[in-house]
């Protein structure tokens, strides 16, 4: 109540010039390119000129044409095998680095540089590091006897090859988002729970984990979508290839629109992936608000 | 007896862990920077080896400090400039609203700022495109600004609404007392204290302009207007490709963001995992 004694002079209007200018900026580069996206996808538009109405023609195509439900499934395998590594992988180094270790400074900002590195100059740096013909993978394997399979070429190994490069720069995130938040969980909650005889399994399962939980949540959630809308890696390494094995629906959306100039697949991809990107969102809200209830 | 040796095995495993996943971690960067200190006859040489037998900072003349390379940075920090200056213009103000104000409307517009976040870029990139020919903004510095401000702010203000509420009311409404208006307070008495906040924030705007690549490399058409990251993509798909410069460029372009991280680490990490953990 003191608050309401005090609070500003300010007009409504000053309130609104504070806030308002933010959401016109945000709002007009958001909605309106995606309100174009929505009208666009309904009809069969080349270049620049809207064509004639096709109903929802161009999203049939998307899922039924060629190489449809393949991209779908190269989507699925890329996100949930870009999460399969950089899950498992975050989580345990943050667990490591929270433990007292030599070098824990170091050792934490030498695993923190692949974020730090643009997706475009890791794309780059993998390409030619794992070049069968150049790179020094291979020439060290040859050297050992082993002969080098070409990666990007081959139909079953280009996708296992960029899901392993998308986990290098997905990693950082989880690791640093969980240590950050073992940082918080206060020392005399292990001391009273050692005390009582858990062991360090129980006290992991007991304390730790329910208080990283939900940041394991977020940094899931925020891993997948990077994956699941991430372009510049298969563009710069596969461009969707071999035969079509790395191309997922984001890719298939920059090369209809940039490239073969479709625009109407194009848009009912964008809004395809609007929709998906909405759907997680909206499920990970819930299940965090579950949760909170829950505590 | 039995339970210090397990222990000294888990300690074993642990480091081996750590020291493997380094290894991963640092492979391809190690690589690039071998090849951009190699000379042009090592970079051929088959088998390629892992360290330079003798270093050069040729491919760094040849590849980094060339007027065209030069030409990318400054467009970049050109972008970056006023990206940073709208984006914490705005994102400062509607934050301190977010926190402190409440006005009509306030539910639904914060509901409308925040859903824009579940827009990828991807999925407005083509009509992006489209649009800003139409608005006869196609290849100017000026959509690039737009449209990555338009990109951070959300962010920004979910981090500094952080900053915002952790300023203590008594501040503001003692500068009540003494007269200030609700923008004078909030100019004189909180932006000061926030500074923190828009040092994280200008860095999070920093490494993300700088690392960007698929909006400036759909939105930008001509090479002496292109940013840093497609200036290096250029520079790949280019028919006469030279690694050495190549990688130089490639690991020129790593330097900023790691001494930005050297030297303010934990605003850094501060900016990254913002609201989410304290």
């Amino acid at each position: 109540m003191l608050h309401a004694t005090f609070w500003p002079s300010g007009t409504a209007a000053v309130r609104h010039l504070f806030f308002l200018p933010s959401l016109l900026l945000v709002g007009l580069v958001s909605f309106v390119p995606l309100g174009y996206a929505l009208v666009q996808s309904f009809f069969r538009s080349k270049y620049f000129a809207i064509g004639r109405f096709v109903g929802i023609q161009n999203y049939i195509d998307l899922f039924t044409g060629d190489n449809g439900v393949g991209r779908v499934i190269n989507t699925i395998i890329f996100v949930a095998g870009s999460l399969a590594i950089a899950m498992p992988l975050g989580i345990a180094l943050a667990l490591a680095l929270n433990t007292k270790i030599w070098g824990r400074d170091l050792l934490r900002s030498i695993l923190f540089l692949p974020w730090l590195i643009s997706t475009l100059v890791a794309a780059m740096l993998w390409s030619w590091l794992l070049n069968a013909q150049f790179g020094p993978v291979a020439a060290t394997a040859a050297s050992l006897g082993i002969s080098f399979p070409s990666l990007f070429t081959s139909p079953s190994l280009a996708m296992p090859t960029v899901v392993v490069v998308s986990a290098w720069y997905s990693y950082p995130l989880v690791m640093v988002f969980v240590l950050a938040a073992l940082q918080t969980i206060p020392a005399d909650l292990y001391e009273a729970a050692q005390i009582d005889g858990a062991n360090a399994l129980q006290r992991f399962a007991v304390i730790t984990l329910p208080l990283i939980k939900n940041t394991i949540l977020v940094s899931l959630v925020l891993t997948s979508l990077a994956a699941f809308n991430g372009v510049t890696l298969l563009f710069v390494m596969t461009g969707g290839g071999p035969i079509g094995r790395t191309e997922t629906i984001a890719l298939k959306v920059l090369q209809e629109g940039t490239k073969f100039y479709r625009m109407g697949l194009a848009s009912a991809g964008s809004i395809v992936l609007f929709a998906l990107n909405l759907a997680v969102t909206v499920a990970y809200a819930r299940v965090l608000r579950g949760s909170h209830e829950g505590a | 007896m039995m339970l210090a040796r397990r222990f000294s095995w888990f300690g074993f495993a642990k480091a081996l862990f750590l020291a493997i996943s380094a290894a991963f971690a640092l492979l391809p960067i190690v690589w690039g920077l071998s090849t951009a200190l190699k000379t042009p006859q090592e970079i051929a040489a088959i088998p390629p080896s892992w360290i330079p037998h003798e270093a050069t900072l040729i491919n760094f003349h040849r590849g980094v400090f060339t007027p065209r390379f030069f030409n990318y940075i400054l467009n970049t920090v050109y972008v970056i400039f006023f990206s940073t200056l709208i984006t914490l213009g705005l994102a400062v103000h509607a934050a301190y609203a977010a926190v402190r104000f409440r006005f009509a409307g306030k539910r639904l517009m914060l509901l409308t700022m925040w859903s824009t976040i579940m827009i990828p870029a991807v999925a407005i990139i083509v009509p992006l495109y489209q649009l800003a020919v139409a608005c006869g903004i196609y290849n100017t510095h000026l959509v690039l600004v737009l449209v990555y401000s338009a990109w951070l702010i959300p962010s920004l203000i979910w981090l500094l609404e952080g900053f915002v509420a952790a300023i203590p009311r008594d501040l503001e409404e003692a500068a009540y007392i003494d007269g200030c208006d609700v923008v004078g307070a909030f100019y004189r008495i909180t932006c000061p204290l926030l500074r923190p906040g828009l040092v994280a924030g200008a860095l999070l705007i920093f490494t993300n302009i700088w690392n960007e690549f698929i909006l400036s490399y759909v939105l930008i058409l001509s090479d002496e207007k292109r940013l840093v990251q497609v200036g290096i993509y250029n520079f790949m798909t280019d028919s006469s490709i030279e690694w050495g410069p190549l990688m130089a460029t490639a690991v020129g372009a790593i330097v900023p963001i790691l001494v930005v991280y050297a030297f303010l680490q934990r605003s850094f990490v501060r900016g990254l995992t913002g609201g989410i953990v304290k």
